[in-house]
């Protein structure tokens, strides 16, 4: 997509993947921290990490089964919730140990069988050795997280406001909600391989967070922490093939290194103590 | 025709011992001013709840606005307005107060659909009603508590609802607003939008026929009309007497 601009395959398909999976990330990091479902970073990037070690013990493609557990996992979050009457934090947690326990047993499993599981692309990502079909799947879910928001940003804002006087007011919580942690889920997955499963945190918390120190609403913060997130995953890829440096640790340490700036910068906290 | 109807019903939670509203039948009609009052844990916050369905009815027949709460409660609530009694929110929500007003028109738009002119203009004339014009603009969690609970009953008129539930809303209000308040909610009223309010003070109700139902232990001890001044002493003897014959 961006050949026309940068010659050399590897570092245009790495600038396109970042570009991709931080976009989508960083708007559905928006919804994620306001909600309060920071921690479906995590269960989601261990769910992929189970479903990829499910799917080289069973002798499948592990992108595919990554995709699938994940989407398993993220069908059980609002039902689970529901029927246990707990917290969408609290059952993302019990989803959590489910997924690491399987993903253990399996690597652990296959090594007693004298199967190896190379686990460090998932872990770590790899942006060197991408497929074509990769990107444009990247390309799919960034669009696809744009449309949703786009084409339900009412019932988001309202969700994100409040859950229980969105219900009130007769907005379909279920429905978005659902269809939310679906696409979280799938964003998740397919981003695994391109930043990992230890680092796909920083792209779904940090641009939010750095977005929630300027911004007073939720259609500034949609714009900017997408922004924040695209500038800086570019300007990392490109600082990582100069410098020869891992790019997934140096974008998460870049965007770790602008929130702390904006931290220090943000005016949306300051005290006024004028006088009049 | 009746706004709602509710015959016989049982509400109860999950794990609860014994059901929170127990065979309670209640009928409300168009443009009455219905006062919910009783002691604490009596009901009446899960009554309004169960109203528009958003807690499960286990039994009996529910039928607001023509529609069965059982079966349609998503519908219910689209045409039901609803100030719920304690929310938080904190000073970094990221909405202002017309923001906030403007999502109570959302349920009534559906899906997919943006607000139109109409919608604005809805969300105009609710703020004016409630007086906070100067808040509009402002972030909803930097406001103080009885602001606050102005924007969520502003929330609710923009909504244009066909029956209106107010559970505790005075509850962070100073005299000169709920003096104010009880105006508007008389206007609605006389507009034929029922209302149904949940309350511990009444002082200030409005001058108009009230229609008052008193809550103990999930059933209904009484059903009356009565005048304004008479709310407090009639719930005050209506729970005296349940308390004396429970202890007795």
């Amino acid at each position: 997509m961006l050949e026309w601009l940068i010659e050399n395959n590897v570092v245009c398909h790495a600038l396109e993947a970042m570009i991709f999976a931080s976009v989508a990330c960083s708007i559905l990091g928006v919804i994620i921290s306001r909600m309060s479902l920071s921690s479906i970073g995590f269960t989601m990037s261990h769910a992929a990490f189970a479903g990829a070690a499910l799917g080289m013990f069973l002798g499948a493609n592990a992108q595919m089964a990554a995709i699938a557990f994940s989407m398993g996992v993220a069908a059980l979050i609002g039902p689970v919730s529901e029927k246990a009457k707990m917290a969408a934090d609290a059952t993302l947690s019990v989803l959590f140990s489910l997924s690491m326990a399987v993903a253990i047993f399996l690597i652990s499993y296959m090594e007693y069988m004298g199967k190896g599981l190379s686990a460090s692309s998932l872990l770590f990502g790899d942006v060197i050795s991408l497929y074509r079909e990769e990107i444009y799947a990247l390309a799919a879910i960034c669009c696809l997280s744009i449309l949703f928001v786009l084409a339900f940003y009412k019932e988001i804002s309202a969700i994100m406001f409040n859950m229980k006087i969105a219900e009130s007011a007769g907005v379909r919580v279920k429905l978005v909600y659902y269809v939310l942690l679906f696409i979280i889920a799938l964003s998740v997955a397919l981003s695994l391989n391109i930043v990992g499963g230890l680092l796909i945190f920083v792209l779904l918390v940090t641009p939010a967070s750095i977005a929630g120190q300027f911004c007073f609403n939720v259609k500034s913060m949609f714009i900017v922490a997408p922004l924040v997130a695209l500038l800086v995953s570019a300007f990392g890829v490109w600082a990582g093939f100069e410098f020869t440096l891992p790019v997934a640790p140096l974008v998460a340490l870049l965007l770790t290194g602008v929130f702390a700036i904006s931290v220090m910068l943000s005016f949306k906290r300051r005290i006024n103590t004028k006088i009049h | 025709m009746s706004v709602i109807v509710l015959e016989s019903i049982y509400t109860a939670y999950e794990g609860g011992s014994e059901p929170v509203i127990k065979d309670l039948s209640l009928e409300v009609d168009r443009g009455e001013y219905v006062v919910i009052g009783g002691p604490n844990s009596a009901g009446k916050t899960t009554l309004l709840e169960s109203i528009n369905g958003l807690v499960k009815i286990t039994h009996g027949r529910a039928c607001v606005c023509g529609l069965d709460v059982r079966r349609r409660g998503f519908e219910v609530r689209r045409r039901v307005g609803y100030v719920i009694q304690n929310f938080y929110f904190d000073p970094f929500t990221p909405f202002t107060a017309e923001e906030v007003v403007m999502m109570g028109r959302f349920g009534r738009l559906g899906l997919l659909s943006r607000p139109k002119e109409s919608d604005y203009d809805a969300v105009q004339r609710a703020i004016k009603t409630v007086g906070i014009e100067d808040l509009a603009q402002k972030t909803i969690g930097i406001l103080s508590g009885g602001q606050q609970q102005k924007v969520m009953i502003a929330h609710n008129i923009a909504k244009e609802p066909d029956l209106f539930m107010l559970d505790e809303p005075f509850s962070n209000l100073d005299f000169q607003a709920r003096e104010f308040l009880q105006d508007v909610f008389k206007g609605i009223v006389q507009q034929g939008v029922p209302i149904l309010m949940v309350a511990h003070a009444f002082d200030g109700l409005p001058d108009i026929p009230i229609h008052l139902v008193v809550m103990n232990r999930g059933r209904v001890t009484g059903d009356l009309s009565c005048q304004a001044e008479e709310v407090e002493e009639i719930i005050r003897k209506e729970c005296e007497v349940k308390e004396r014959c429970s202890s007795g």
